[in-house]
């Protein structure tokens, strides 16, 4: 970290990010007391895989995304298959949507897990990383890191393993698990479900920065309950609309500065997805007992404040216990274990919420079932101008900070939004010049 | 010692309780970080050399986030991680490093060299916290193979693929020596 200062500039360079998934640059300009430039580079692979999908069978799909991301291969699945099964004018059958979505809870745990304890709670705690964090709570660490491991094990009865599951497919699964290896989930779900719990009372007593957004919040939703795998596409002016017509509206443009794609809706409005917007536009179809932990935790119907992000998403995991446990207690083995998926050629959009925010697939298919070309929207990529509007409304509030506060805060400001710079080749580097 | 080899529930983490594991770390889509993915057939079909020792040894990975060792190594007697490494040296060389007590922040770069997947956090922070909360294994090992290219894309540069047998071997060297010190 150097600093520098002139009399009527400052800079601040920080060598690297911690506490994100993967890697990614900020700069950040003040001149004159004035912030006059943020800038958030993020270097992301979806274009490779993009261009390694070409040519490839529709059926690949699932496997070659999933490796995307090592935190959320889950949702880059299911949006493949949603988006191909779109394609190929596949439905599949109310077995294998629940199914999907229990793996997908499973995901969302281990990574909502992940996230509030190990990159996020520190932040509100005084400490340097988790390791610190354990030094002066190890039960919150604990708790944390076993509703990781409950998260994994729902991933790997479901999914085959935690790591790149290998059941999911096109139209379904390989092999639907054993009634009985589903139904053991149940009391390590319902432990879950109260260290989820405890995990809201406890980010509920963090003190929060007063900062409040202005949001163009977009998420799934759908009219029976909380969004995950399924829906249409919700935005903050009340209208709604389908996955591909959100794919036709949701402009991205390449920035020079970063490989990854700048998105826009109608080519102009940055917007967010994630925790947030999620809450924002569907908070009353979570269940009751989110809801009831959402409320005492002083949570209203939206929350713009993304400092509280970290109550949101513990509110999510409450639900994601819950809702795991309900779709385990009311397993039972099927078989086919998927819908026949036969080839045409299409285009097929697919959009479901990662962990992160929405996640968009699109796919042209030949007729043969050979992909012709994909395009992958991830939600980091698609939050990246959002949250650089974030870090100015930070750095303007913050200028009388010192240099060191004002970095460890904009460092703050980018892990509200648990970016997702998977598979980047290089850290971080926060740079704050006030020239 | 008996070494004896746990599961944490349906489904759930591999808990090695008392014995060895060995697990790969790494991203087989970013070039040479594939490189310990790629050691461990070389591993799987040395152990029945071991005999009853190598058949009581877990194999498992490869992972790209460390954090997932939590769950895989709990309370194990050993643990070898296979990993590329960036140490300097030139690329498909073997270093061999014992993580001891004393590993600290500092040594992350030493280690792990330029993070070059979903890392959240590296091999030795993950041991750290490990220790931290009481579920370290009371041996970890690293077997790091030098990679050159960290690139998209899937395939080992040669002289990296020339380096996955050593790694191999020495992996399963460290396997049969800890069973000989027991």
């Amino acid at each position: 970290m150097t600093h520098g200062r002139h009399d009527t500039e400052r800079t601040v360079f920080v060598p690297g990010l911690a506490r994100v998934e993967g890697e990614g640059g900020l700069r950040v300009r003040v001149q004159d007391g004035a912030v006059s430039e943020v800038t958030l580079n993020i270097f992301e692979p979806p274009r490779f895989f993009e261009a390694l999908l070409e040519g490839r069978r529709l059926d690949e799909a699932p496997d070659i995304t999933a490796r995307i991301c090592g935190i959320c291969p889950v949702a880059y699945q299911m949006s493949a298959c949603r988006a191909m099964e779109d394609a190929c004018g596949v439905t599949v059958g109310e077995p294998v949507a629940a199914l999907r979505r229990l793996l997908y809870c499973g995901e969302w745990i281990q990574s909502h897990a992940l996230h509030v304890y190990l990159l996020h709670a520190p932040d509100f705690l005084g400490c340097e990383d988790a390791v610190q964090l354990a030094a002066i709570d190890r039960a919150a660490v604990e708790r944390g890191l076993d509703l990781k491991r409950t998260g994994n094990m729902v991933m790997k009865t479901v999914g085959g393993r935690a790591v790149h599951p290998v059941n999911v497919r096109v139209g379904g699964f390989y092999r639907a698990p054993d009634t009985d290896a589903v139904r053991a989930l149940a009391e390590p779900l319902r432990r879950a479900r109260q260290a989820a719990l405890d995990t809201v009372v406890w980010v509920a007593g963090f003190e929060f920065p007063d900062v409040v957004g202005d949001y163009r919040f977009v998420a799934l939703t759908h009219p029976d309950h909380y969004p995950i795998e399924d829906g249409a596409v919700a935005l903050w002016s009340g209208e709604e609309m389908s996955p591909a017509a959100f794919a036709d509206v949701a402009v991205e443009e390449h920035v020079a500065r970063s490989t990854a794609l700048h998105a826009r809706l109608h080519g102009r409005d940055p917007y967010l997805t994630g925790p947030l917007a999620r809450y924002a536009l569907n908070a009353t179809r979570l269940p009751e007992i989110a809801r009831q932990a959402a409320t005492a935790a002083g949570l209203g119907p939206t929350c713009d404040n993304p400092f509280r992000s970290i109550v949101v998403r513990a509110v999510e995991l409450v639900f994601a216990c819950d809702e795991a446990l309900r779709l385990v207690l009311g397993y039972e083995r099927f078989d086919p274990a998927a819908e026949v998926v036969t080839p045409r050629a299409g285009v097929g959009t697919g959009a479901t919420e990662a962990p992160r925010g929405l996640l968009v697939h699109r796919y042209r298919v030949d007729a043969d079932g050979t992909i012709a070309s994909a395009r992958i929207m991830p939600p980091t990529s698609q939050n990246q101008l959002t949250i650089e509007e974030d870090l100015r409304r930070v750095v303007e509030g913050g200028l009388t900070l010192t240099d060191e506060d004002l970095t460890w805060r904009c460092e703050q400001a980018v892990r509200n939004h648990d970016p997702c710079i998977s598979c980047a080749a290089h850290f971080l580097h926060v740079t704050v010049d006030r020239s | 010692m008996s070494p004896s080899t746990g599961r944490d529930g349906p489904g759930g983490a591999t808990t090695v309780s008392g014995g060895v594991v060995v697990v790969a770390m790494g991203n087989e889509y970013r070039r040479d970080d594939g490189a310990g993915a790629a050691a461990l057939d070389g591993v799987r079909a040395g152990l029945g050399a071991l005999g009853p020792i190598g058949a009581r040894v877990v194999v498992t990975g490869p992972f790209t986030d460390p954090l997932d060792l939590l769950g895989e190594w709990d309370h194990a007697d050993l643990a070898v991680v296979v990993d590329a490494v960036r140490t300097g040296t030139p690329p498909g060389t073997v270093t061999v490093l014992e993580l001891g007590d004393d590993i600290g922040p500092e040594h992350v770069e030493l280690v792990d060299g330029r993070p070059v997947s979903t890392h959240v956090m590296g091999v030795t922070a993950a041991l750290r916290l490990a220790r931290a909360v009481g579920r370290a294994p009371r041996r970890v090992v690293v077997v790091g193979i030098e990679g050159e290219d960290f690139g998209e894309g899937i395939g080992l540069a040669p002289a990296v693929e020339a380096g996955v047998a050593e790694a191999a071997a020495r992996v399963l060297d460290i396997v049969g020596s800890s069973s000989r010190c027991a």
